[in-house]
């Protein structure tokens, strides 16, 4: 018991103390802001080696640049293999490795034509041949690697270099964004003779030791096509399943740098001044899905009231601890498309009991599937279904394992969850929303809304491609079967010596992993 | 005696079998494969089916379970489906890693405890005792996790910064290479299993020290010293390696969460990690060693008890 009371004596004078330091901070913030902006327009200084702590992990880590599946995997291949192109903070697609990529007129071929003096990081050029051979093994049918999905209408042995610098992509059907498909992550481009175990790429840095679950070391790519990048000399990737260990190796000073900071830490982080907290608002989301053609959500009124049912400021209050904005059951907020002008959908417990009364479905009874595969999916399907019984619904809450989750009933559960990182519409819809989509979890088949986005796929004017999508978007709206509840802001956390790590709208973490931008003010 | 060891030893290894089959049966009834497992949210059916090939996933279940049974009796312990690696070389370096944070925990956590448990024996009653009794009531009490987070709060991040609060295993190095990142894990450890050793140890002695035999020694004029350590000491040991059999045994289990707890590469937190992957023949073989340490401690105990009571000693 004295043990105890110690502790909580203890706790209690460093929380004065914490107390009195921020107290003191804020007194001289006023003074200080002049020095503030003078140390960040100070020279960027290169060097050191760059310790970040990303979750999770596993004995099944690979280096495959077109196979990641953890969060490490996501880290490493953007750090060992650049893309044709890619986005920018902003979800912007910006020109990489390719310095212009043409459509034809019906956006069925698709002309790269890929920079100057491209290197390897091994120091041999990088051709046409190269990306040629990427996309045939991405989508080799023998052994589909993540993007082929979203290359499902490439005609692979109709790719074509017309010379060492040009590639002409053709298309079975006409496909508008394809450069926002050629910037996905785990499209990058690999020489022809590639294999995993020597990755070698043409990313900022290149691989020194690899260790699946435990760590990675990365040194710089001495080769890399932007100058002045990357700034420090090594960085350091380790794999952390558990969020404390992630936590305390960043207060105890074992890491730079956290992805992912648990909403629980945010205060406790925002009051050491030694480290600080990188928040960006996203276009990532945490849908719940319902299955469109099985009962009971085969019923439009019975989707319908289960979006009013949903409190979603709450959930981004209760679920997302304020760290996120309320969403109105269309994805692909960041889209330059996006109606934002449709009006904000909110609780109506009323309507949703007229609702489901009309559909003969007064006091119904649903499971949802929920697994921890994404921070906040339990916590939200528990807000869910205590809001549901205002309505006079339900909602038995499953948890079961990731195993569980991804295993046989994966894409089959009736209701369930998912989670998505920043896509814009149409990539996001040839993802999820066709029949034939690899993860059209709500098995949607609207065949107006197919129509519709078909079309705006084969249009290459953005102004008339938008009015299609808005059209799409107001169908998802009226009858989809997502309720889209939010949009979870990234949290990560980093200690003050890091510089050059922004807020990014990709949902993917500490500025999409860009630690070629990063640098040690020690 | 030898009779009964030689018993005991097969009866080990009846159970050894049995776990196996118990093991198999359990990570078969987990639902998904280990194609589902790896691929995870991009478990596309395309993709499924081109991994399962190269996984060679298949075979009925007791094709597989004698296959597995087979090659573990010509010591091939098989191929890990997640890492590609062969199951001997992932596994051992953690099962290494493992037994040094154990033993280090052990060496420490046993003499002490003993040391604390008889001292506090001889000072019945005094506020030492209180202190001591007081204090390892609340241990025994507290899981082990909150054990460790506490310890990190105290001496990692919140209050002092003397250690490590996690362990970070630089690839090519050995656990030993940097012993300030060992310290917490294996507290954490001494702090779990002690509480239970002391109390027992406490408690023996007492007894013991009561006894006529040492009320005997005393009489003969013998010095308190030579009483405890020839006469009292030996005796009370019987029972406490009992407890300290299964204090080991518990810290094989034990250390699963402080593993997973301070990031320590080892045994706790590849089996996690394998059971996650639905990585049958690593799941297998961590299970069967765990097994293999649990039965031998148990018997070393036995051992220990038998050599330590005269009765059984002399009649063999």
């Amino acid at each position: 018991m004295t043990a105890h009371r110690r502790h909580k004596s203890s706790h209690l004078i460093t929380a004065l103390a914490l107390g009195s330091l921020m107290a003191l901070s804020a007194c001289s913030s006023g003074a200080s802001a002049v020095q503030a902006g003078a140390d960040s327009v100070s020279d960027p200084k290169p060097g050191g080696n760059l310790r970040v702590g990303i979750v999770g992990g596993s004995a099944k880590d690979s280096l495959d640049a077109h196979a990641p599946v953890t969060h490490p995997d996501q880290a490493r291949v953007i750090q060992l293999y650049d893309t044709l192109a890619s986005y920018d903070n902003e979800h912007k697609i910006q020109m990489a490795l390719a310095d212009s990529i043409t459509p034809s007129a019906d956006a069925t071929t698709w002309t790269v034509h890929l920079r100057d003096g491209l290197k390897f990081s091994d120091g041999r050029p990088l051709t046409a041949e190269d990306v040629i051979f990427t996309f045939r093994r991405i989508t080799d049918p023998a052994s589909p690697q993540s993007g082929a999905s979203a290359l499902s209408t490439l005609n692979r042995d109709a790719l074509k270099a017309t010379d060492s610098q040009t590639v002409v992509f053709s298309f079975n059907a006409p496909n508008s964004t394809f450069p926002d498909t050629a910037a996905q992550y785990s499209l990058g481009i690999v020489p022809a003779d590639y294999d995993p175990k020597k990755p070698i790429g043409a990313g900022p840095f290149m691989m020194e030791t690899f260790t699946a679950g435990q760590q990675s070391v990365f040194v710089k790519n001495p080769h890399y096509w932007q100058a002045g990048q990357p700034l420090v000399d090594k960085v350091t990737i380790i794999d952390f399943p558990d969020d404390t260990a992630r936590v305390n190796a960043l207060l105890g000073g074992q890491v730079d740098a956290i992805d992912q900071l648990p909403l629980g830490q945010v205060n406790v982080v925002k009051a050491n001044p030694a480290m600080k907290v990188l928040e960006s608002a996203t276009g990532s989301w945490l849908p719940f899905t319902m299955r469109v053609d099985q009962e009971p959500f085969n019923d439009p009124k019975v989707r319908q009231a289960f979006r009013l049912i949903v409190d979603r400021q709450q959930m981004v209050d209760q679920v997302l601890g304020g760290h996120g904005t309320v969403g109105n059951d269309m994805y692909s907020p960041l889209d330059p498309c996006y109606p934002s002008d449709t009006p904000q959908r909110t609780q109506d417990i009323e309507k949703a009991k007229q609702l489901l009364a009309e559909a003969g479905k007064s006091s119904l009874t649903v499971d949802l599937v929920t697994s921890p595969v994404a921070a906040g999916l339990v916590e939200a399907a528990q807000v869910f279904a205590q809001q549901a019984k205002a309505a006079g619904v339900t909602v038995n809450v499953k948890k079961v394992d990731p195993g569980e989750f991804y295993g046989d009933q994966y894409l089959q559960w009736t209701f369930a969850q998912d989670f998505w990182f920043t896509r814009d519409y149409l990539s996001q819809a040839s993802n999820s929303g066709f029949a034939k989509s690899p993860y059209n979890e709500t098995h949607w088949a609207d065949q107006e809304w197919t129509e519709l986005v078909t079309r705006a796929q084969a249009t290459t004017d953005s102004e008339t491609r938008c009015g299609l999508i808005k059209k799409a978007q107001q169908i998802e709206f009226e009858r989809g079967g997502n309720i889209i509840w939010g949009f979870p802001n990234s949290v990560d956390a980093y200690s003050a010596a890091v510089q050059g790590l922004t807020p990014d709208k990709s949902g993917i973490p500490l500025t999409s992993f860009g630690f070629r931008n990063a640098w040690l003010n020690k | 005696m030898r009779r009964l060891l030689f018993r005991r030893t097969l009866f080990g290894l009846f159970t050894l079998w049995v776990v196996s089959l118990v093991v198999f049966l359990a990570t078969q009834a987990l639902p998904g494969d280990a194609a589902q497992a790896i691929l995870g949210r991009e478990a596309t059916p395309e993709r499924l089916a081109a991994l399962r090939e190269q996984l060679n996933l298949g075979g009925s279940l007791p094709e597989q379970y004698f296959g597995w049974l087979g090659q573990l009796l010509s010591f091939n312990l098989g191929t890990s489906l997640a890492g590609g690696t062969p199951v001997v070389s992932a596994v051992g370096p953690m099962l290494l890693n493992s037994s040094i944070l154990m033993l280090c925990a052990a060496v420490i956590a046993i003499p002490l405890a003993i040391g604390i448990g008889t001292w506090t024996a001889l000072r019945k009653d005094s506020a030492v005792d209180h202190v001591t009794g007081i204090i390892t009531l609340v241990l025994a009490s507290l899981p082990e996790f909150v054990v460790g987070v506490l310890l990190v709060l105290l001496l990692a991040t919140g209050v002092f910064h003397l250690f490590p609060a996690v362990f970070v295993l630089v690839p090519g190095e050995q656990v030993w290479s940097n012993p300030a990142q060992l310290v917490l894990p294996v507290l954490t450890l001494v702090l779990a299993v002690s509480p239970y050793i002391i109390r027992i140890m406490r408690a023996t002695m007492l007894e013991v020290l009561e006894s006529q035999y040492v009320q005997q020694a005393r009489l003969k004029g013998l010095p308190e010293r030579t009483v405890v350590l020839r006469h009292a000491l030996p005796n009370a040991i019987g029972p406490v390696a009992q407890v300290i059999a299964l204090q080991l045994a518990w810290l094989i289990g034990g250390v699963v969460i402080v593993e997973f707890l301070f990031r320590f590469p080892g045994v706790g937190f590849q089996l996690i990690d394998a059971v996650t992957n639905r990585d049958l023949p690593v799941v297998q073989a961590l299970v069967i060693v765990i097994a293999i340490f649990y039965v031998a401690v148990n018997l070393l105990a036995d051992v220990v008890t038998l050599a330590a009571n005269p009765k059984v000693r002399t009649a063999s």
